[in-house]
């Protein structure tokens, strides 16, 4: 009997790269690092079934030495823990979970409580759905999310946070939609370092054009009214290659929502523009009023760009010419576009760092190739940074001093490339961050401002 | 529109006849024209086998041991009738985390939504001897199986496995896991096996499905790599089969069991061992009278 499976493998089977080295100064951290996913919620309260220290390990980078965002309500050193040991991996953790859940109820004040797992309970396979599921018969608001380090980064931890509240925590709905209601998928709370005031921006902008915007997360959310909110909305709109599609896939095959995915976070006005009218369009909006945003937008833009073009012209021969990003998907792209298409600068290497699952990332890659009509970027997905700084190094500058767009990480590369670094994302140990933003029509301006004051200050 | 998926686990002690059993039901099933999967949770994988003429397939392991992503698909394998054939299996004896391997295997075929895609009828989980971690509980927790039958003989070591089994499935039925759906009595040949069994069934009040006996039918089979169904389908054995699966398939109510406590427990077989060497001196006395 021919024995074949229902699906062949090809015949010759490449092994994966040997991934399983060290890496060197991390650019993400592990899946249970969306605990800080849960706390960007208003009001939400993770609880975390973990080894000791997971939990500490995740806020002290993603949050603290993060451009010092803090932990939020819930966040941080807030955040119970099982702080599970020998006893729980041989005989299990579910009955020290329970006991956490019921005293965390008592102690803490919160609309939701979200349980993340780390490596000790999913390794040794607690049933952590059963024992949330008690609590949740109870009528506690609580839902759970299996994020063991070996399954992920917190980029996938985050997507099982998300999909977690979703799945236990909204119901089914078969109401009337809202026109103009709108959920916002888009950055990593904390994980990129000026979420909250790129949220910000983009749901100013999008009010502008009079849509009403579920942001779900950080300070401009009204937190679970929004999360409940959710299956009424009009649609989904994806604000990143990647991240957030599954869950508008979910929401979709759940709700039957549609969904808009834009993969380019809008920076200037050429980009902002863009962004507002396929946004409108989807929405079904009228051109006209969404012009006349645009327009005063602009005005107010281009005036400010206006007087920086004296700075520009005058300074042009000392001005970096040649740039790298070193990054998320999200921001290397977003940056990556608004430096060659508003401001002319070449690209001379783009590193994407977050690890993307592989079925996204040849999409990734289109989209660097598209980058402008007559500019095309060859990226490359790399995490450890010794071999991200050896292709930086190997990049070609040309003559002047390269500027880099990357982390704390590239300090001492920047250095001795006698360069400027602009602190991007994580970690960004060198910056204070408190509703700073980098995109959209605002954004794009303070950007500005610290490109150049970092440049113009660099051999003072 | 999608079918009413109907999961199912089989557990027992090792070697009692778990996949021979849990072969013959699927084989016996696909002929009465369900589409069945096999899913072997059991590190040898070889519980499928006897579906493929005898021939092993790579594990859902195997092939992640390979790559880090595994479409599940190149992990099915289609046996006797059309029946999908998955192994779990496992790492090398002695190393790492078979437990682990489980869960891994179960919820790569869960995620890829694969049971919705075929469009399968019944899902048949072979579970490895004893539930030894959380691992191999996987199958009976929520959300997976709903019925778990437990295959036992009349020895005490096998009725003993089963009561502990009866135990975990209690403590998962709590929250939500799998119910006990009854014990399949296997190699049953005498009227004294049979009255162990009935008295532990009686006593823990679970239903016996059906009683299999031993047979040379389903050695001769499986030294043939076939199931009794494919090789003797015409035979006494085959139709006990035949008979086992349709209760299976019709099964709609399980319960939650009610185990013997150890104590209970060593008390009914000190009982039942007095009542052998009773019957073991008697016929002894019967054979001096006829020397
Ligand atoms: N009713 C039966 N009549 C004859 N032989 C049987 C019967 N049931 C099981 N056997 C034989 O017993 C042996 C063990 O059976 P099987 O492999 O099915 O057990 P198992 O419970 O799956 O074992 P393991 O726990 O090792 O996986 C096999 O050789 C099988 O042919
Ligand atoms: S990888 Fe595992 S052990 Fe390490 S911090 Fe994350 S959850 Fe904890
Ligand atoms: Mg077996």
């Amino acid at each position: 009997m021919a024995i074949l499976a229902l699906k062949s493998r090809p015949t010759e089977i490449t092994p994966d790269a040997d991934k399983s080295g060290p890496i060197e100064l991390v650019r993400y951290v592990c899946a249970i690092g969306a605990m800080q996913s849960a706390a960007a919620i208003p009001r939400v309260v993770p609880i975390t079934h973990c080894g000791p220290g997971c939990a500490d390990k995740q806020y002290m980078n993603l949050a603290f030495y993060n451009g010092f965002q803090g932990s939020g309500y819930g966040g941080g050193p807030v955040v119970p823990s099982t702080n599970a040991s020998q006893r729980e991996v041989i005989f299990g953790g579910a009955d020290r979970l329970r006991e956490l859940i019921d005293s965390s109820q008592t102690v803490l004040d919160a609309d939701l409580f979200v349980v993340l797992t780390g490596c000790i309970p999913d390794l040794v396979g607690d049933d952590v759905g059963s024992v949330v599921r008690d609590f949740q018969k109870k009528g506690v608001p609580i839902v759970y999310a299996e994020t063991g380090g070996f399954r992920g980064n917190n980029f996938t931890g985050h997507e099982a946070v998300t999909q977690a509240i979703i799945e236990q925590y909204l119901g089914p709905w078969d109401g009337v939609r809202e026109q103009g209601l709108v959920n916002l998928w888009s950055l990593l709370p904390y994980q990129n370092t000026f979420w909250r005031g790129d949220l910000e921006e983009i749901k100013r902008l999008l009010e502008s054009i009079g849509l009403k915007v579920n942001v779900l997360f950080g300070p401009d959310s009204a937190g679970l009214g929004e999360w409940r909110s959710i299956p009424r909305a009009q649609f989904n709109l994806v604000l990143s290659p990647w991240l957030g599609l599954s869950t508008a896939k979910l929401l979709e095959a759940r709700y039957d929502q549609p969904y808009l995915h834009i993969p380019v976070l809008p920076i200037g006005a050429r980009q902002s523009g863009e962004f507002l009218r396929k946004v409108a369009e989807f929405a079904g909006l009228a051109a006209g009023p969404v012009e006349q945003v645009i327009a005063r937008e602009e005005t107010r833009y281009y005036n400010y760009i206006d007087g920086f073009t004296d700075f520009y012209s005058e300074y042009w021969w000392g001005l970096p010419a040649r740039f790298a990003v070193i990054g998320d998907s999200a921001y290397n792209l977003a940056l990556t576009k608004f430096l060659v298409t508003q401001l002319g600068l070449i690209p001379a290497k783009q590193i994407v760092t977050e690890d993307p699952p592989v079925e996204h990332r040849e999409a990734i890659r289109e989209q660097f190739r598209a980058i402008d009509h007559d500019v095309s970027v060859e990226i490359e997905f790399a995490e450890d940074s010794y071999l991200i700084h050896d292709a930086i190094r190997k990049a070609d500058f040309g003559h002047k001093p390269p500027i880099i767009f990357g982390t704390t990480w590239e300090r001492d590369l920047v250095k001795e490339m006698k360069g400027s670094l602009i602190e991007v994302g994580f970690p960004a140990s060198y910056e204070v961050v408190l509703s700073r933003s980098y995109v959209g029509y605002r954004g794009a301006l303070s950007l500005l401002e610290r490109i150049y004051s970092t440049v113009v200050s660099h051999s003072a | 529109m999608a079918r009413q998926l109907k999961q199912i686990a089989i557990y027992g002690k090792g070697g009692i006849g778990k996949s021979t059993t849990t072969s013959n039901i699927s084989a016996a099933l696909a002929e009465a024209g369900y589409k069945v999967m096999q899913f072997g949770a059991d590190p040898k994988a070889d519980s499928t086998n006897t579906l493929r003429g005898g021939e092993y397939i790579p594990s859902v392991l195997d092939l992640l041991a390979e790559r880090r992503r595994v479409d599940a698909y190149e992990a099915i394998f289609e046996g006797f009738g059309g029946i999908y054939c998955v192994e779990a299996g496992g790492p090398q004896p002695g190393v790492g985390c078979a437990g682990r391997g489980i869960i891994t295997a179960v919820e790569l075929l869960k995620q890829q939504r694969v049971f919705e895609e075929l469009n399968i009828d019944i899902v048949i989980y072979d579970v490895l001897g004893d539930v030894v971690c959380g691992g191999f509980a996987v199958p009976v927790r929520e959300g997976i199986a709903e019925h778990v039958f437990t295959v036992s003989s009349s020895d005490f070591m096998a009725i003993y496995a089963a009561n502990n089994l009866f135990r975990g499935i209690e403590r998962f039925s709590n929250s939500g896991g799998a119910l006990l759906g009854g014990i399949i009595a296997n190699s049953i040949n005498t009227e004294f096996q049979r009255e162990i069994i009935d008295d532990f069934a009686a006593r823990t009040d679970t239903p016996i499905v059906q009683y299999v006996p031993r047979s040379l039918t389903v050695t001769q089979a499986e030294l043939s790599g076939r199931t009794t169904i494919e090789a003797a389908p015409h035979s006494a054995q085959a139709d006990v089969y035949r008979q086992l699966a349709k209760r299976i398939a019709e099964h709609a109510d399980s319960k939650v069991p009610t185990p013997l406590n150890p104590q209970q427990l060593r008390e009914w077989s000190a009982r039942w061992a007095d009542h052998l060497v009773a019957a073991e001196r008697a016929e002894a006395e019967r054979n001096r009278e006829v020397a």
